[in-house]
């Protein structure tokens, strides 16, 4: 199996640990990771803002970059939905059709394609999940709300085999963070408050380590953890998963 | 009336309509049809059920649920005020309680069909200030699904009226009595 | 002026926004419980956007099947092209009437079409008479919401507005004592009426009727009284058959309230002896919508307004927050159709979280349809030009792996370098309004990697097509 990662640019740039508990998660998994090093974006922060056209020398990019390898892993739900449903636009060659079925969310990929269910280890804390949009609703990796009420998904699964650890029950459990891409800035005054809105639940019902899949939606939240001051730790699970202690 | 506006709202949406896709079959989907779930579908919308052996009760069940009732109209005993399609705007806005006999009832919501064969006058059910809906039991259907399908058509204008007239339009509470009947119980036989 | 400047008015009472934020997240809430308590809701979705799929595919032929079927009932179907000459129809018939004073249920078509202000200045009066409805209407202002028209305002907002306009006391608060007061009132209203509008939910092409689900019966009480009957209705309303009613009202209430169904669920099909019935169909843009493939979709909406009670933008912004008839994201996808530089930025009044996609009763991709329209609007130059031309920039850095490299070490050390009031000065990152930039890592992952032993710093070729 011929695993690429791909790190998006602002994991790459800000959270470069991310990238790392990745990999070595990966490797503890018996995969053998590659990172290309002549990657950049998946080109989403241009075609959600209304400039698709200006992207698509850098899906082509990103499809050069993958197209040799059975799988493309990034520790961020969003950028993959993008490349599996807005790289539509570019012409379906192979290589194009090939890549856009092999790019995986990490916690998908540990799921779906490794069909690993539960993890050893231990983290004694009370967890707060954040199911982002693009990986729970996009990507089907977690039940809605809007259609059962059963809360289940691969990355409560994961995170409930780990010793010790409690998952805090929330209000909303699926709302969505503010986050969304250059909405936090152009719509910074609505972006910030569900970003409260969303940390408020998880202070209310305990979480002390607040987790996801995806790096976005997590540097938002921490954004406004930390400039409230809150005792909430924000982690990527891949940094819990491979075994960092909070 | 323009003429013209409908020959070009017609050639437009010829012209700008998608290539044709098929009308699907709606599936009966079963359910349960029991006068309980009705009953206890109705009491979550603020209606009540009542029961009674037979039409022959329905007097003295009527004067047990509404002894305050001095102007009644119907058509299945001796009510006070006689009713037809011209009764003035002011005799109707006079009525206490009205008593219907509904056609089909819905297990899934607490809908009953009203069908203007049986309401009297058309505004009747709603100017009421309560209503009162007599029911067979035996034509409980389990949903909206088989309660079309068991109409013959909708006449010149007909209702599923469920549970009494109700608003929240004030901060979402729920408030019962908006414009039409206050209250409303299906006299179940 | 924008979404976002409109929304940070609104955000401006944090605990309004609050309340306005946990009120219709309760209404979700209800949706949620009444949809999984019916184990075929999803089939239910499936059916409802393929037949809604189905009529708009010979949507010429089923308007023209309602047009025989409702003539042959005794109605009188009229057509209007626009706003303006669905307002001079009624007008006209109001005025062949010799009437003045007019009951209307709830419509947003007439709303949409602006009709009250049209008739108010031709010595017209207009009462609207859903609650929600008459309480905007005292205080002349638009609705905020599809079913919900006076969510913005709170009891005692109402409180004061009826003690102006209804003589109620000063202070009076009770949502019962409010309604009651407004109950009396409209009863004169409703028995004075001489023409009665309405809106229409469905148009049934079989039987050339029309259904209007209302719960409070004003409709069923406006429309009864009155001489003259007009339904007003968009020209996708049509459903084919009545049978196809069994999918749409099991859907309709539940997406919308919570409720099982609407308390009236009315079919108005022939007038009673006497009295007169108006049906009139309006176009207003809606067939320039049916001829884009990407948005001819937003036409199957049944406006149960399920879209707006889940968004986590709307129910933090309010409904005067988008500017348009119809709010929320429903609002956004249709109304760049109708006015693309007003409403541009609509479709970026979103996360594109896809929960909206998710509630709707006949599964509109309503947020596929807000990227879609971006895009619509990035190449009409629709979107601010210092957007437009940083996205170019990020365009051409993010394309080569060489420029993006020597970029990320830049930004990172400006931002290790320079005082925290500098990079987190709101004039100029709007990123900080709320929020700690992350702290800047001193190497980045790739250079990170590129230190690595074997094998991991020597990954496999990747291939490059010649």
């Amino acid at each position: 199996m011929k695993v690429a990662l791909f790190i998006p640019c602002y994991i790459d740039q800000f959270y470069p640990q991310v990238g790392i508990a990745t990999l070595q998660l990966l490797e503890k998994l018996g995969v053998q990771a590659h990172f290309p090093a002549q990657q950049t974006c998946c080109g989403q922060p241009l075609a959600n803002s209304g400039c698709e056209h200006d992207a698509l020398p850098i899906y082509k990019h990103f499809v050069e970059t993958f197209s040799d390898y059975d799988y493309v892993v990034a520790p961020s739900g969003s950028c993959v939905y993008h490349v599996r449903k807005h790289f539509d636009k570019l012409d379906q060659t192979a290589d194009v059709q090939h890549v856009r079925g092999a790019a995986y969310d990490l916690i998908d990929f540990i799921s779906t394609v490794l069909k690993v269910e539960s993890l050893p280890g231990a983290f004694p804390h009370k967890v707060g999940l954040h199911l982002s949009c693009h990986g729970q609703r996009g990507l089907h990796q977690a039940n809605e709300s809007e259609m059962t009420p059963v809360r289940d998904g691969q990355l409560r699964r994961l995170m409930a085999s780990l010793d010790g650890i409690e998952l805090t029950q929330l209000n909303r459990n699926d709302e969505c963070c503010g986050f969304g891409g250059t909405f936090c800035v152009s719509e910074a005054g609505i972006s910030a408050r569900m970003g409260q809105d969303r940390v408020a639940d998880h202070v209310l019902n305990g979480t002390e380590v607040l987790t996801g899949s995806d790096m976005s939606c997590l540097m938002h939240l921490e954004g406004i953890v930390r400039r409230a001051q809150l005792p909430i730790k924000v982690m990527h699970a891949a940094e819990i998963l491979n075994g960092l202690t909070a | 009336m323009s003429t013209a506006s409908r020959d070009r709202i017609l050639a437009a949406t010829k012209a700008n309509k998608p290539a044709e896709l098929p009308l699907p079959t709606v599936p009966d989907f079963g359910g349960e049809a029991t006068a309980e779930r009705f009953a206890a579908v109705l009491a979550g919308i603020g209606g009540t059920v009542v029961r009674m052996n037979g039409l022959g009760e329905l007097v003295s069940t009527l004067q047990q649920l509404f002894p305050e009732a001095r102007t009644t109209a119907s058509p299945l005993f001796a009510a006070s005020v006689p009713i037809n399609a011209q009764t003035p705007t002011g005799i109707l806005a006079a009525i206490d309680l009205t008593v219907l006999q509904g056609e089909i009832g819905v297990a899934e919501n607490g809908a009953v069909w009203l069908p203007e064969a049986n309401m009297m006058n058309r505004a009747l059910p709603t100017i009421t200030q309560h209503l009162a809906l007599v029911l067979d039991h035996r034509r409980i259907v389990a949903t909206m699904h088989q309660a079309y399908a068991q109409l013959p058509n909708t006449g010149g204008y007909g209702k599923f009226v469920a549970g009494p007239s109700k608003t929240a339009d004030i901060e979402q509470s729920l408030v019962i009595g908006a414009h039409g009947a206050r209250s409303l119980v299906v006299v179940l036989y | 002026m924008n979404h976002a400047t409109r929304a940070d008015k609104f955000l401006l009472d944090a605990d309004r926004t609050t309340w306005h934020d946990e009120t219709l997240w309760f209404v979700r809430e209800k949706r949620d419980r009444a949809v999984y308590a019916v184990p075929e809701f999803q089939e239910l979705r499936q059916l409802a956007s393929d037949i809604k799929d189905h009529t708009l595919s010979r949507l010429d032929l089923y308007l023209q099947e309602f047009e025989a079927a409702a003539q042959a009932n005794g109605v009188h179907v009229h057509w209007a092209a626009d706003a303006a000459e669905h307002n001079a129809i009624i007008l006209d018939i109001i005025q062949k009437q010799g009437a003045t004073r007019i009951v209307k249920s709830k419509s947003m078509l007439t709303e949409e079409c602006h009709l009250n202000p049209y008739l108010i200045k031709h010595g017209i009066e207009v009462v609207d008479t859903d609650l929600g409805e008459r309480i905007i209407q005292f205080r002349d202002e638009p609705p905020s919401h599809i079913v919900l028209p006076a969510i913005h305002l709170k009891k005692e907002d109402v409180g004061e507005t009826f003690h102006t306009h209804l003589g109620t006391e000063k202070g009076e608060s009770d949502p019962q004592r409010l309604t009651e007061a407004a109950r009396q009132h409209l009863r004169g209203k409703f028995i004075a009426g001489q023409v009665a509008i309405s809106g229409v939910n469905f148009a049934i092409a079989e039987t050339g009727g029309v259904v209007v689900c209302t719960n409070e019966g004003n409709a069923d009480l406006g429309v009864n009284l009155a001489a003259v009957h007009i339904a007003c209705m968009g020209i996708e309303k049509i459903i084919p058959r009545l049978t196809d009613l069994g999918v749409f009202t099991r859907l309709l209430a539940r997406s919308a309230t919570g409720q099982p169904v609407t308390t009236y669920t009315s079919h108005f099909t022939k007038p009673v002896a006497g009295k007169e019935m108006h049906i009139v169909i309006v176009d207003n843009g809606r067939t320039q919508q049916l001829g884009r493939p990407d948005f001819r979709a937003s036409l199957k909406c049944i406006r149960c307004g399920a879209c707006m009670n889940t968004c986590p933008v709307y129910r933090r912004s309010g409904g005067h927050s988008y500017d348009f008839t119809v709010p929320g994201p429903i609002g956004a996808i249709l109304s760049p159709n109708i006015d693309m530089k007003k409403h541009a930025s609509l479709p970026f009044a979103s996360t594109l979280c896809g929960s909206c996609t998710d509630v709707c009763p006949v599964k509109i991709d309503i947020h596929t349809q807000l990227y879609k329209w971006r895009q619509v609007l990035g190449e009409a130059n629709e979107i601010p030009a210092s957007k437009k031309w940083s996205m170019k920039f990020m365009g051409r850095v993010l394309a080569s792996t060489r420029v993006y490299g020597l970029g990320g070490q830049f930004a990172r050390k400006a931002l290790r370098l320079l005082p925290h009031g500098l990079t987190h000065a709101t004039s100029v990152n709007a990123w900080a309004v709320a929020r700690e930039l992350p702290e800047a890592p001193k190497q980045s992952f790739r250079e990170w990697y590129a230190k690595q032993p074997q094998p991991a710093a020597q990954p496999a070729q990747p291939k490059i097509p010649a």
